[in-house]
Order: C-alpha cells, then structure tokens, then sequence
C-alpha cells in the first residue's frame, strides 16, 4: 500500500486502508435478494429493500472502519495545514466544485 | 487547450475494475508515486461513496522548462475526487494537479461502467484537458510536452492497472482453492512483485486535439 505524505501516519494509513478494502468489495457487489433454494435466479429488489440494504453497508462501514477513520484523520490535519495543502485545496474547490455529478434520482429530488 | 480521449475495455466487471482503481497505488509502473491519502469519504442520500485522494507525483521537467520557477523539486500535488455508485454500475473520477496550475493545469475525467453489449466486461472512458496559462512564447510548446507525456503515461498506468487486475484475480481463484485466508490482495500488491509478461491491453479510439473538447460536461455527468 502507498505511503501517506506524513510517514508517522502510514501506519495508521495502512490499518484504514485494509479496513476499507476488505468492506469495499463487498459494498460494491450488487444488490440483489437472496437466490431462491432449487436454483431459481435472484430477484431484483424493491426500492425500500434497496434502501435498507445501502443503510447497512454503510452501517457496516461506520462500525467497522470509523474509528480508524477518525485516527488517521486526526494524525493528518496537522500535516495539510503545516504543508499550506489546505489552502491549495480550497482554492481548488472554490475554482472548480467539488463532484456532484447529475443522475435520474438527484433530478427528480430538486 | 488540448484534449485527449481514449476508451478501453477491461475483461473484468465493474466491481473488480473500480475494486482495482481503488487499489491501483503503488505499482511497479507507479514509482513516480510518492504518496496517497484518503483526506475525505462520504456517503450521498442516494448511497453512493464520494471519496477525496490527495495523491503526492514526482516528475521531471523538460529541459526547455523555466528555470527558477519550480526550484529544485518537481513534486506535484493532485487531488483525485470520486463517485462510486455501485446500484447503477458507474464510477466517476475527477484529477486534476493543485500546484504549479500557471504552468500546466491537467484535468482527466475517467468513466467507469459496464460494457453496453457485455455487462461482463467495464467501459473505461478516459478524457483529459491540458491548459498552460503561462507565457505566450511557451504556452504552445508547454501543452504539447503535457500532451505527450499524458499519452505516454495513460499508457503507462494501463500496464500498472492490469497487474492489479490481475492479481486480483488469481487472489479471488487462491481463495476458491482455500491456499489463502483472510489477507487482502491489497497486502501484496506493489511489494512482492516484479514487472512481467502481460497480455498487451487493447486500446480503443484516441482522439486528441486542440481547443475546447465541447462535450467534456456531457461525457463527464452522463
């Protein structure tokens, strides 16, 4: 795994990055209900199911990988101020936002 | 301005390609890569991942390049900002360099979904823009050296994209056979391996040019 640009954070960098990894793969598998016994094909799931099952993954994430988050973010801030990277960032999201890209959904929603 | 674009198609779905974009630092093709971090992860409402990588490049200038500018060090700061919405099957990526934006100012697009014909296989849209603001006498002369050397590393990180592939692969198989348990292909990657044979990847249209790319947003947020 890649270094962080503070080397006493690596380690910790390291410790997230493989808690990440191992929850990301997961979370990126589509959603889908359980195949039925005797072999028939999964069935696409209702929005509500849908939902629900984005609420947990993302339950899984927090529960798992957050405090190791909230370690190796504390370990940096430091680093980005003392480097000026946070002024650089925020030049940079003022010149140009941050992603948002457009969708069906978030469409509808406005 | 000029522009680039290039679309290729991996053999892998979409969640291995993106797993792989993810994990895609460091590769033996990647030395140039000094550093990457994670400085911001966020869930949307609609249960996508927005994630905010600063990553730290090292390069070498031209030899035409201004003296005096830069100094001694050619480090490059760049942030990597994505979306991964895993329900509708598309990863977008946005990268652009946060210093040294007089210079050069490098911005690639890249587009993540699965293939339209064969949802077993992953589009891979890349498109870049490289502006130089910088004198007039150069300017030209500056966005064809970024040109270039975009191409050259498009190429470049193909190869270091497809070990990480691969080894994703041949992890996911070790495990079907029980020979690994509970390490992450993660854990290996970068560290134990040496460049070797690998099948040529398939490179589809490149289009490059100069002035304005008109559809850039389009191609971007479809």
């Amino acid at each position: 795994m890649a270094h962080s640009l503070k080397p006493e954070c690596t380690p910790l960098k390291h410790k997230y990055d493989a808690c990440f990894n191992a929850w990301f793969e997961g979370y990126l598998q589509p959603l889908s209900a359980p195949a039925l016994a005797g072999g028939a094909a999964a069935k696409p799931l209702t929005q509500e199911a849908r939902e629900a099952a984005q609420r947990g993954k993302r339950e899984e994430y927090e529960r798992t990988c957050g405090k190791v988050w909230e370690a190796y973010r504390g370990c940096l801030s430091g680093a980005l101020t003392e480097k000026r990277l946070d002024d650089l960032l925020q030049q940079a999201r003022e010149e140009n936002p941050m992603l948002e890209p457009e969708s069906p959904e978030s469409a509808r929603q406005r | 301005m000029k522009f680039f674009r290039q679309t290729h198609v991996y053999d892998e779905p979409f969640p291995t390609v993106t797993l792989a974009f993810f994990l895609r630092y460091p590769n033996p093709y990647a030395s140039h890569i000094a550093s990457v971090d994670v400085i911001d992860r966020t869930f949307t409402e609609r249960g996508t991942l927005v994630t905010t990588r600063l990553i730290l490049k090292r390069g070498s200038l031209p030899r035409w390049a201004p003296k005096g500018i830069l100094g001694p060090r050619t480090e490059t700061w760049v942030i990597e900002e994505s979306e991964v919405d895993p329900s509708r099957g598309a990863t977008q990526v946005r990268t652009r360099n946060l210093d040294h934006v007089k210079i050069m100012k490098v911005v690639e697009y890249a587009h993540l979904r699965p293939h339209p014909d064969d949802p077993t296989r992953t589009l891979h849209e890349t498109t870049a823009t490289i502006h130089s603001n910088f004198s007039r006498l150069l300017q030209n002369r500056i966005e064809k050296f970024g040109l270039n050397k975009f191409r050259q590393n498009v190429e470049k990180s193909r190869y270091g994209f497809s070990m990480v592939l691969r080894a994703l692969r041949s992890h996911r198989l070790q495990v079907l056979d029980g020979a690994v348990g509970g390490v992450g292909p993660w854990e290996s990657i970068g560290d134990t391996w040496e460049p070797q044979s690998f099948s040529e990847p398939s490179s589809g249209d490149t289009v490059e040019g100069d002035g304005e790319l008109p559809s850039l947003w389009q191609t971007w947020r479809r």
